[in-house]
C-alpha cells in the first residue's frame, strides 16, 4: 500500500506538470473539472461555451464511477477510462454547440453537457480538408465491401458449408480490421461484431465473427450459427448506417492510425485475435493498411510541418512491410501458430518502431 | 513483501524524498524538498563516465541493445540523443524538454517525477559487434574488445548475451533506474531494439570506503577487498584505459557482465562449514577464515583458507596482482518454471582496463572454484565504455565517430 502511495505521488506530480504546460499553451482552451462519484459525474449538468475544452477528471472515493465519456447519441466523442479511486486523468475535445450526454461508469446515472455559443470554425487548411474527405471515402468504401464480404461469409454459414465459410472468413475480417477504430467509436457495435470469448460480460451473449470462427475451426460445424450470422449481418448494416453519418477531424485520422498499430501490438502479435483460425497476420496486415491509408492522406499536410517526420514514418512503414514479407503467401499469410517467438519478437519491434514516430503525427499537423 | 519494504527504505534513506513524496503528494514538493533533491544528483560530466567509480547505488537496470539500421549517422544521432537524455535524467529532470502541445505523447514517461535524481547514473557502452562491417568502425576496434572466449562452466544463453550497445542505469530508487532505461529505449525505437535486460535489486559490491559491505544472496559479505573510488592510483592501473588504448577510449574502461544463476536450493542445504569453506570467509562476521574481523588481511599462507575457496582463487596474490572493479547486483527473475526453483543470483558487473583481466580470473575460478557447485553463468557480455563527456555539447562516443579515419 505504501508503495502504491508513492506511485500515486508520481502520478499526481505528473498531472500537475501537465496542467501547467497546458496553461502556457494559448490553444489549450477551457478547463472543466469533473469529479467521479457513486452518484455519477459531478456536476451532473454542465454548460460550457463551444471551443477547445480539456476535461480534468478526478476520482475521490468512487468504486462505481471510474471513467468519463462525452457522447453524442451513441457515439463516444472522447473518453478517459480506468480512473480508479485516488487517480486523475484528462482529455481534450473541440466542442461544437449542442447537447451531449456524459457518462461516468456502469450503474451510475448519465449526465448532460450543454455546449453554447457559435460553432468554432477550424482554420481553413485545404490539405487537411482533403485528407478528411479522402478518409471519409476510404471508410465508406471499406464498410460497403465489409457488408458484401460478410454477407458472402454468413450465407455460407447459413448454408452449413464449413469449408466455404472458412475460405470467405478472411476477406470479411480484412475490411473490418482496416477501419476498426471507426467502428470502436460507435460504442457497443465493436463488441457485438468483434468480441473475443473473454471480452463478453456475464449474462451477455457472445456474438460476431469470433463466435463463428470458433465453431468453424474448433468444432468444424455451423450448428447453431445461423442466428449469429443473421445478427452479424444486422450489426454490420448498422455500422454502415453510422459510418454514413459520421464525420472526422484530422487529428482523429492520425490517432486512429496509432490505435490500429496498438491493436496489432495488443492482440495480433500475441495471437489472441484469431485464436482458432490463426489468421492473425491477415488482421495484422489489415490494421497496417488502415494506418497507412490515414498516413498517406495526411502526408501532404505533414510534409509542410515536418518533412523529416514524414520520411521517418514512411520508412518505418517499409520496415513493417519487410518484417511481414517472409510470411506472405499470395494475398494471405501463413498460419500464425507456425511463427515462433523469436519471429514474433521481430514483428513486434517493427511495429513499435513505426508507432513511435506515428504518434507524433496528430499533434504535429494540428499544431498552430 | 521484504523487497517492497526494502525498496522504500532504500529510497528514503538515500534521498529523504520518498517520505516527502508520500506526505506531500496532493500538493507537490515544497522548496526545501527540492533542495534535498538537488543534493542527491551525481555529476554527469567528468573525465570518466559516472556509474563506474561512483559509490555503488542500491538498484540496477541494465539493458543491451542491437542496432537495426545500417547507417552510421543514425547510431551517432542516437548516442547524441541518449547522452542529452541521460544528462537530464541524472539531474532529476525529464528525459526531454516538454512537448509543445497536449496532442503529442509526453516526452517523458513520468514515473520518476517527484522521486528526485536518486543518485542515478547512466553508463553507456559499445559492444564488439558494433565494430563489424556495418558502420565503418572496423578499423577503430580496440584490440581487446572481442566476445569473451568460452570459459569453464559456461552455460550461456545467447539470447541473453552480447549486444551492440549497453546502458547501465543505477539509482537508489528502482523506479528511477527503470525510468532511465525505459526512456532511452523509447528514444531509440526504430534505431535499436532491446536485446536483453536485467534488473538488480540490491548491490553486492562496495566501491567506496564510505560504504559498508553488503551481502549477496548466499548470505555472505561480498566485495570486501574490491577496488575503491578512493584508490586513485589502483583505478588508473586496473580500471581506466591508458595510452595502450585508442585515443577515443582513453579514460574509459571495459565492462564485463555475467548473469550468475545461484542454485539456491542446493546452497541452502549445505552445512555452515561447507558454505564457509566454499567462500573462504565466516558467514556472520565476514572475516577471512582464521581471522576475526571482516577487514583483517586475507592470509593465504596460514592454511585456514582451503585451496579451492573462492576468495583464495580470486585474490590478487593468486592472480599475478590482477584486480577488477566489481559492481554487481543481486537479481531475481522470479521463478524458473522449468525446474520449479527460484530464479535468482548475482548479476556480476566488472570494470577493468582490459577484459583479459576478467578472462584470466574466470579461467581460474571456472576450473577450480568450490563455488561452481552452486552457480552457473547463464549470460555474458563485454562492452567498451568510452570516457565521460566534458561539456553540454559533447556526447558519449564522439571521439570514436568523429575521429579522422
Amino acid at each position: 500500500m505504501r508503495l502504491l502511495a508513492l506511485v500515486t505521488a508520481a502520478v499526481a506530480a505528473a498531472l500537475l506538470l501537465a496542467s501547467c504546460g497546458g496553461s502556457d499553451d494559448a490553444k489549450g482552451g477551457k478547463k472543466v473539472s469533473i469529479a467521479l462519484t457513486n452518484n455519477g459525474c459531478a456536476p451532473a449538468k454542465l454548460s460550457t461555451p463551444a471551443g477547445p475544452t480539456t476535461f480534468e477528471i478526478t476520482n475521490k472515493g468512487s468504486d462505481k464511477a471510474t471513467e468519463f465519456e462525452v457522447q453524442k447519441g451513441s457515439e463516444i466523442l472522447g473518453e478517459k477510462e480506468n480512473i480508479t479511486d485516488g487517480l486523475s486523468g484528462s482529455f481534450s475535445l473541440n466542442l461544437q454547440p449542442g447537447r451531449y450526454t456524459t457518462f461516468c461508469g456502469q450503474g451510475t446515472p448519465k449526465g448532460v453537457l450543454v455546449v453554447t455559443g457559435k460553432a468554432q470554425k477550424a482554420q481553413a487548411n485545404p490539405q487537411l480538408d482533403a485528407a478528411v474527405r479522402g478518409y471519409d471515402r476510404y471508410v465508406r468504401d471499406q464498410v460497403v465491401a465489409l457488408r458484401t464480404a460478410t454477407k458472402a461469409f454468413t450465407d455460407a454459414v447459413r448454408a452449413g458449408d464449413v469449408e466455404k465459410a472458412k475460405q470467405l472468413y478472411a476477406a470479411a475480417r480484412v475490411r473490418y480490421e482496416r477501419i476498426e477504430p471507426v467502428a470502436e467509436s460507435f460504442g457497443g457495435l465493436d463488441p457485438a461484431i468483434d468480441a473475443r470469448i473473454n471480452d463478453v460480460e456475464k449474462g451477455q451473449e457472445w456474438t460476431g465473427f469470433h463466435r463463428i470462427e470458433q465453431a468453424l475451426w474448433t468444432k468444424g460445424s455451423t450448428n447453431g450459427m445461423a442466428p449469429i450470422a443473421d445478427k452479424l449481418d444486422e450489426d454490420v448494416g448498422l455500422l454502415e448506417t453510422k459510418v454514413d453519418a459520421a464525420s472526422y477531424q484530422p487529428a482523429q485520422l492520425a490517432n486512429g492510425a496509432v490505435e490500429l498499430l496498438n491493436e496489432v501490438s495488443k492482440s495480433k502479435i500475441t495471437g489472441e485475435e484469431e485464436r482458432y483460425s490463426h489468421l492473425d497476420l491477415v488482421d495484422f496486415q489489415a490494421n497496417v493498411d488502415g494506418a497507412k491509408q490515414a498516413f498517406v492522406l495526411l502526408r501532404p499536410a505533414l510534409n509542410r510541418r515536418n518533412p523529416a517526420l514524414a520520411r521517418t514514418v514512411a520508412s518505418r512503414f517499409g520496415g513493417v512491410d519487410a518484417a511481414l514479407a517472409p510470411y506472405r503467401r499470395g494475398v494471405t499469410f501463413v498460419d500464425y501458430s507456425t511463427v515462433d517467438p523469436a519471429q514474433r519478437r521481430k514483428l513486434s519491434q517493427a511495429v513499435d518502431a513505426l508507432g513511435e514516430p506515428l504518434s507524433q503525427v496528430g499533434g504535429t499537423i494540428v499544431a498552430s | 513483501m521484504a523487497l517492497t519494504r526494502r525498496a522504500l527504505l532504500g529510497a528514503g534513506a538515500a534521498s529523504g524524498i520518498a517520505a516527502a513524496g508520500i506526505a506531500g503528494y496532493e500538493i507537490g514538493a515544497s522548496s526545501s524538498d527540492e533542495e534535498a533533491v538537488a543534493g542527491t544528483a551525481v555529476p554527469f560530466t567528468g573525465r570518466h563516465q559516472a556509474g563506474i567509480a561512483t559509490p555503488a547505488q542500491d538498484r540496477l537496470h541494465f539493458a543491451a541493445f542491437d542496432v537495426v539500421v545500417d547507417d552510421r549517422r543514425s547510431v551517432q544521432e542516437l548516442l547524441r540523443e541518449w547522452t542529452a537524455a541521460a544528462a537530464r535524467m541524472t539531474a532529476g529532470r525529464p528525459a526531454e524538454p516538454s512537448a509543445p502541445n497536449a496532442l503529442l505523447p509526453p516526452t517523458d514517461t513520468g514515473e520518476a517525477m517527484g522521486l528526485g535524481p536518486s543518485q542515478l547514473t547512466v553508463t553507456i557502452g559499445l559492444g564488439p559487434p558494433l565494430f563489424d562491417h556495418r558502420f565503418g568502425l572496423a578499423s577503430a576496434r580496440p584490440a581487446p574488445l572481442q566476445p569473451l572466449p568460452l570459459l569453464p562452466g559456461d552455460e550461456l544463453d545467447p539470447e541473453r548475451s552480447g549486444g551492440d550497445l549497453c546502458v547501465q542505469a543505477c539509482a537508489n530508487d528502482p523506479q528511477v533506474a527503470f525510468h532511465a532505461v525505459r526512456n532511452l529505449a523509447r528514444i531509440g525505437r526504430g534505431t535499436v531494439v532491446m536485446r536483453w535486460s536485467q534488473l538488480g535489486f540490491g548491490r553486492t559490491s562496495t566501491t567506496s570506503r564510505s560504504q559498508s559491505t553488503p551481502r549477496n544472496l548466499m548470505g555472505f559479505k561480498d566485495g570486501t577487498n574490491n577496488l575503491k573510488a578512493e584508490d586513485g592510483a589502483a583505478l588508473s592501473r586496473h580500471v581506466w584505459v591508458g595510452s595502450e588504448g585508442p585515443a577515443w577510449l582513453r579514460d574509459g574502461s571495459f565492462v564485463v557482465t555475467r548473469r550468475i544463476r545461484m542454485l539456491i536450493e542446493t546452497w541452502d542445504r549445505a552445512s555452515l562449514q561447507d558454505q564457509q569453506e566454499t567462500i573462504g570467509r565466516t558467514k556472520t562476521a565476514g572475516a577471512p577464515m582464521g581471522e576475526r574481523h571482516e577487514h583483517d588481511p586475507v592470509d593465504l599462507r596460514s592454511g585456514a583458507i582451503p585451496a579451492d575457496a573462492h576468495i583464495r582463487l580470486a585474490a590478487p596474490d593468486t592472480n599475478r596482482g590482477v584486480r577488477i572493479l566489481r559492481r554487481g547486483y543481486s537479481f531475481t527473475d522470479g521463478f524458473d518454471d522449468e525446474l520449479g526453483q527460484l530464479d535468482a543470483g548475482l548479476f556480476f558487473i566488472a570494470y577493468q582496463r582490459d577484459p583479459q583481466q576478467f578472462v584470466e580470473l574466470q579461467r581460474r575460478l571456472g576450473a577450480n572454484d568450490a563455488l561452481n557447485e552452486y552457480i552457473k553463468h547463464t549470460s555474458s557480455a563485454v562492452f567498451a565504455v568510452p570516457p565521460g563527456v566534458r561539456s553540454g555539447t559533447d556526447w558519449i562516443g564522439r571521439g570514436l565517430f568523429e575521429a579522422p579515419n
